[in-house]
């Protein structure tokens, strides 16, 4: 058995650039977005948003046509750099992917525990988790799903101006519909997601290991009890 | 006082010659197949065997005081332009999504082939700035169409419009007074063409159902975050809290790897 106190490779390095960059693109594209939003049925924090951040790149519309091309290029980087990825790190790809989708016995009840132990207090034993924890799956789970919505959404978008025909602006208008309907729930995800990685003390290691791609091998058994014994058993942990 | 660029028109005075549409056309380059204004025509009555009188009427957009068209932008591409009131569209920032075309009761609206975005009437802007009126109203024969800015009382808009002080009409969506600012002088015909005004499905699903669902699910997840914060600022810290080997057991083993 190897000693409690050593480190454990969680992340690779692609995963943590990864990571990192979808970040800052999610930053860019998120008050780029905000800016591009400017009608009084749709505000969501009221007309003085756009007008602040239009403001910043001219004012009025043309502050908003600026906003719009930065808006255009950084999705299609964030998209081609997802996609690379994919490539660079298929095998973590497929790690991922199979580990957010498979849900255990006991994950239903480690989410309302959970829930309860952090906000109100109490709610009991906290049943082992795996790889990532339910609420870390969840998370996850939006991020991918609603992230294939904002792509497709985003490209098709992107393409209305340029190539796609009057008879098909339908199509527009519900993918403007479904971009802001996935944004928005990413973003409530998003930030619980920022409060438990960042500030919540509980998981700071696993904060760190987003810069270091380790985590204490006993923070480890403590949070991911059933990853550190399927590698004990000899099976292969993150790529 | 801010300026209201309007139209005054006394389509009796028109002879659907078409000059105005096509004058527009040339002036602004609109695209093959498309117009900005038009000519209606109220087709003349046939009463024992005579033609009776037809009626032509020219139009374009009405450049609403409340605009249905600005209500259904979703980036504010299109808005009402507050120093002279005309209704604009930058076409840097219209994506051409369509929503504004339909939300027109007038149907000056449509989306340009070429460009793939709205366009529509925009009281020729390059022509105004050199000091002429629209190509429209400098073309037309019979002086039917009048431009001008009608706050100012000495422009030819706004004394045309009050030498014929309680004869003015206007053509109005249905069920929604838009509040267009194309006055016709004494009568005019055809009427009751204009529609209701209608947004894309999608764009009543955005507005009613998507927009304020985000809000909740982004502020019952704020206050979750809250609830969390306060939790760890005011309890978090101390002992008994959770079950033991999540609280400040762990709390304290990683404490020691932190100083090793």
């Amino acid at each position: 058995m190897t000693p409690a106190n050593n480190e454990i490779k969680r992340h690779d390095p692609s995963d943590i650039r990864i990571h990192w960059f979808n970040a800052a693109c999610w930053l860019v594209l998120l008050v780029s977005g905000l800016g591009l939003i400017k009608n009084d049925k749709l505000n969501p924090l009221g007309a003085w948003l756009p007008d602040v951040l239009r403001a910043l790149f001219g004012g009025g519309s043309a502050g908003g046509a600026v906003l719009l091309v930065l808006h255009e290029v950084v999705g299609v980087v964030w998209l081609v750099g997802i996609v690379i990825y994919m490539g660079v790190n298929a095998g973590g790809t497929r790690f991922f992917l199979r580990e957010i989708f498979s849900l255990r016995p006991g994950d239903f009840t480690w989410m309302v525990r959970k829930m309860l132990r952090m906000t109100v207090g109490g709610g009991g034993e906290l049943p082992p988790q795996g790889y990532y924890n339910m609420g870390q799956k969840a998370f996850a789970q939006a991020s991918v799903l609603g992230g294939i919505a904002i792509g497709a959404t985003g490209m098709i978008l992107l393409a209305s101006d340029k190539i796609l025909p009057a008879s098909v602006v339908w199509l527009v208008g519900w993918a403007v519909t479904l971009h802001y309907l996935a944004v928005g729930l990413v973003f409530a995800g998003l930030l619980v997601h920022i409060y438990m990685a960042a500030i919540s003390p509980e998981e700071k290691p696993g904060f760190r290991s987003m810069f270091t791609g380790t985590v204490p091998r006993d923070y480890a058994r403590h949070h991911h009890g059933l990853w550190v014994d399927a590698l004990d058993k000899g099976e292969p942990g993150a790529k | 006082m801010n300026a209201k660029l309007a139209m005054v028109i006394d389509s009796a005075k028109c002879i659907d010659c078409k000059a105005c549409v096509a004058a527009c056309k040339q002036a602004n380059g609109v695209s093959r197949g498309v117009w900005r204004n038009w000519i209606k025509e109220a087709v003349p009555p046939v009463e024992n065997g005579k033609l009776g009188r037809g009626h032509f009427q020219p139009g374009a957009c009405m450049h609403c005081d409340e605009p249905s068209c600005v209500i259904a932008c979703p980036t504010g591409a299109t808005f009402k332009d507050k120093a002279d009131g005309s209704v604009v569209i930058d076409p840097k920032l219209c994506i051409g999504c369509g929503n504004c075309i339909p939300s027109c009761p007038y149907g000056a609206r449509f989306r340009d082939p070429v460009r793939r975005i709205a366009d529509k009437c925009t009281y020729c802007p390059e022509r105004r700035a050199a000091g002429l009126p629209p190509a429209c109203v400098d073309t037309c024969p019979t002086k039917a169409r009048v431009f001008g800015d009608i706050s100012d009382p000495n422009s030819d808009a706004a004394k045309l419009l009050a030498a014929n002080q309680g004869k003015v009409v206007r053509v109005i969506a249905k069920q929604n007074d838009t509040k267009p600012n194309m006055y016709y002088i004494a009568s005019t015909a055809p009427d009751g063409w204009a529609v209701k005004p209608v947004n894309p499905l999608s764009f009543d699903a955005l507005s009613q159902v998507v927009a304020p669902l985000v809000k909740y699910a982004v502020g019952l997840s704020g206050l979750g975050v809250l609830a969390m914060l306060g939790r760890q600022l005011l309890v978090g810290q101390k002992p008994d809290v959770g079950t033991p080997h999540e609280g400040p057991e762990k709390d304290k083993k990683e404490d020691g790897h932190d100083a090793r």
